[in-house]
């Protein structure tokens, strides 16, 4: 597979405060890649230094593409209407006014409205169409669903796959880990400015796997952690049958990915 | 070029829209110019041979200090400078659209004065006119490059609006056109000559160019331009 971006030993400090250390990482061609971490962790110092809207001290970041960038927090003048907001982008980029995407945006449902008066989630997708006038290769989307209800968190999904499916590589930074299980094809957790898992959303699933067997008899409920399924089951079947209690229920608790996630991010 | 003209005119209508510089612009000038002009020309008779120097020289003084800082901090004070940098647009583009939007308008204004006030108020019109305009051009654009610094050096509007004051009213308090710069303190003098208005409206009444009265308009503009530079470096950081 061909890189779409290489990192190689990004540091970033401010002051004595080691944000970035050494990072080490490639995104894939036509992937959509997760950017994860807690708050802190450097996801929006790395995507920023990547994005070349910050300074880095050291390492080098290879980018094979053109970029286009939907921040976090982004705003434009309030009275500028959406339309006339793609226009001056598209002009200023020298690129044609994609109006098949704009429609798959729903960019014209508000186009004479202006920024002021648009909702959170139709700034979101103005900010995404914004991000598609340089015609990119390459899309950062930074907590693209923030603030968005289910119906609007939805419809954006959809574009983010019909992105991929022709052919735009994907950097997502989310704190929603549905939205990275159903979106992502590899995640990088970040955790003190270190890459502490990269890989795909089955192997962070993998890698953290932790049962919690509940067991509950006539009398009592008892617990046990596990990271064997098969063997605790049993033996904990046979030790029952021993001693002669009857087993009513026992519930398997596989650990949500919300959960993997912390316990690498945090380094448990 | 196409969408530097596009961003101008976009700029233009944005202004429109958000009433700020509408309101500093047309507005509050002409209004001003209404209710000043009759009672300087009843009181001083005199005053209508300067009348239409002196009411510019507010007007776009005003325009200037007042109406064009707060579009600046909205643009480089927010997210907004992050969203154009983001996506391809240079970092001094806001400020070169909303200074060539300004002008506009300013010099939109100061025709309109130019035109009303002979007819209102018998005002006498600039012996030179071109004279007359190339002087205006030149104050314009200096009191939009000192405008400027406002805009890019203060973080909200709250503050912009303050320190915009600050330098509005001394500038026409102490410029020559209320009443002349001879009547009043030396020092009040001397503190008057440091803004532009002063030296603005005197190149506007002497219909000639003198070194003496465009080299300190020369001199706050190239200052201005420098400063204006070194807090777009700031900013882009």
């Amino acid at each position: 597979m061909n890189e779409a971006i290489i990192i190689r030993n990004l540091t970033k400090s401010y002051g004595t405060h080691i944000v970035l250390n050494n990072l080490d990482f490639c995104v894939y061609q036509g992937e959509i890649f997760a950017l994860l971490g807690i708050n802190g962790a450097g996801k929006t110092t790395s995507l920023e230094c990547i994005e070349g809207l910050r300074k880095y001290d050291s390492g080098s970041i290879t980018i094979n593409g053109i970029m286009g960038i939907q921040l976090q927090s982004a705003s434009l003048p309030k009275n500028i209407k959406a339309l006339e907001a793609v226009k001056l982008f598209v002009k200023w980029n020298k690129t044609s006014l994609d109006k098949a995407a704009l429609n798959a945006l729903g960019i014209y449902e508000f186009a004479k409205k202006q920024y002021y008066q648009l909702s959170t989630g139709q700034k979101r997708r103005l900010h995404l169409a914004l991000a598609l006038t340089r015609n990119p290769d390459i899309l950062f989307l930074d907590e693209p669903t923030a603030g968005l209800d289910v119906e609007g968190r939805l419809s954006l999904h959809e574009q983010i796959r019909q992105l991929k499916a022709i052919g735009k590589t994907i950097i997502l930074a989310s704190h929603d880990m549905t939205e990275v299980e159903n979106l992502c094809d590899r995640i990088a957790i970040l955790s003190n400015g270190k890459i502490s898992f990269i890989g795909t959303v089955e192997q962070l699933e993998t890698i953290g796997k932790h049962y919690t067997i509940t067991v509950q008899t006539k009398n009592r409920t008892e617990k046990y952690e596990s990271e064997n399924i098969g063997d605790s089951l049993l033996s904990l079947l046979m030790q029952y049958k021993e001693k002669g209690e009857t087993i009513i229920d026992i519930q398997i608790d596989r650990g949500s990915l919300e959960q993997h996630f912390i316990k690498i991010a945090k380094g448990a | 070029m196409g969408a530097f003209f596009y961003g101008v005119s976009l700029q233009w209508k944005l202004d429109i829209r958000s009433k700020t510089l509408l309101i500093t612009c047309y507005i509050v000038p002409l209004f001003f110019f209404a209710i000043m002009g009759g009672i300087f020309t009843s009181i001083m008779p005199e005053a209508r041979y300067t009348l239409i120097q002196s009411m510019t020289t507010f007007g776009v003084t005003m325009g200037a200090l007042i109406g064009l800082p707060p579009s600046l901090v909205e643009i480089y004070s927010s997210d907004i400078k992050k969203v154009y940098k983001a996506n391809g647009v240079p970092i001094y583009l806001g400020l070169v659209l909303t200074n060539i939007s300004a002008y506009i308008h300013l010099f939109i204004m100061s025709i309109i004065l130019y035109i009303a006030a002979p007819l209102a108020f018998n005002a006498k019109i600039p012996e030179h006119p071109s004279m007359y305009f190339l002087s205006l051009a030149i104050f314009i654009a200096v009191s939009l490059s000192i405008a400027s610094i406002i805009g890019l050096a203060v973080k909200d509007q709250a503050k912009t609006s303050m320190f915009s004051i600050i330098i509005f009213i001394p500038s026409t308090m102490l410029s020559g056109i209320m009443f002349p710069i001879e009547l009043l303190p030396k020092s009040f003098e001397t503190i008057g000559k440091l803004f532009p208005a002063s030296w603005g409206y005197k190149q506007l009444t002497e219909n000639i160019f003198t070194f003496e009265s465009l080299l300190p308009l020369l001199l706050f503009f190239v200052s201005a331009i420098v400063v204006c530079n070194i807090l777009l470096r700031r900013i882009d950081r």
